[in-house]
């Protein structure tokens, strides 16, 4: 009887991020990594490297000062 | 020294409404009143809020680059705090002007170009542009079971709440 462990999902943006071009104006890019919360899903999840996440964290975040994204919900 | 900046400018749609030009030129002369060369300016969307902000829920963007100094920055940012007109404002810097800009803005001020008119604040957003995830029937039910799985397994990261960082 062992546990079965689900597989984890495969990273959004592929294995290697590869300097990718985050605009906070590209909303439907952006939309594909936050959570049904609208929560910034982790590296784990995204797949980017330390710098792209930081890309990826601050596009989000412009993109919610113009309510062009949620914060919530 | 003069840099590029980038502006997105978040308009009330009841001065959109009565002229784009008029709702324009609240901006690029805001713009020009503190010492900046306006390189362009367009109409970005019309949309519906991701959350009301002084009780509005539609507004209309507006896309402007200009060139300044870094002297008259606070003014500027003082002038669109007050101005009621302006909902809310991000200013950025850039390294040049994207390619495309010129000719989008230029397509604007063409004299056959029609700004279409905004829809009442309680209209919904065209169709898709609210939705979250692409899906089918079941694409309820799988954003469900999804957040509940990143819940579990401790998988997100930023807990920003509303009006926190900005």
């Amino acid at each position: 009887m062992g546990s079965m462990r689900r597989p984890p999902a495969p990273p959004i943006s592929g294995k290697n991020c590869d300097d990718p071009v985050l605009d906070y104006k590209d909303t439907e890019n952006l939309r594909r990594f936050l959570s049904a919360h609208g929560q910034l899903l982790s590296r784990k999840r995204t797949g980017y490297c330390t710098q792209c996440q930081k890309q990826l964290k601050q596009a989000v975040k412009r993109a919610r000062h113009l309510a062009l994204l949620p914060f919530v919900g | 020294m003069t840099t590029v900046y980038e502006g997105m400018f978040l308009l009330d749609n009841q001065v959109v409404r009565e002229d784009w030009k008029k709702a324009k030129a609240i901006i690029t002369d805001a713009l020009k009143k503190h010492g900046a060369q306006v390189l362009c300016a367009r109409r970005f969307d019309e949309r519906k809020l991701a959350y009301p902000i002084r009780r509005r829920r539609r507004a209309t963007y507006c896309l402007a680059f200009y060139q300044m100094g870094s002297e008259g920055q606070t003014a500027l940012r003082r002038d669109f705090e007050l101005n009621e007109n302006v909902l809310r404002y991000l200013m950025l810097a850039r390294e040049n002007l994207p390619e495309g800009e010129l000719e989008l803005a230029a397509a604007e001020d063409a004299a056959d170009f029609n700004v279409p008119t905004p829809p009442p604040d309680d209209a919904p957003d065209a169709p898709g542009g609210g939705r979250r995830r692409e899906g089918g029937e079941a694409g309820g039910l799988d954003e469900l079971g999804e957040a509940r799985l990143e819940t579990r397994d401790g998988d997100v990261e930023d807990g920003d709440v509303p009006g926190k960082d900005d």
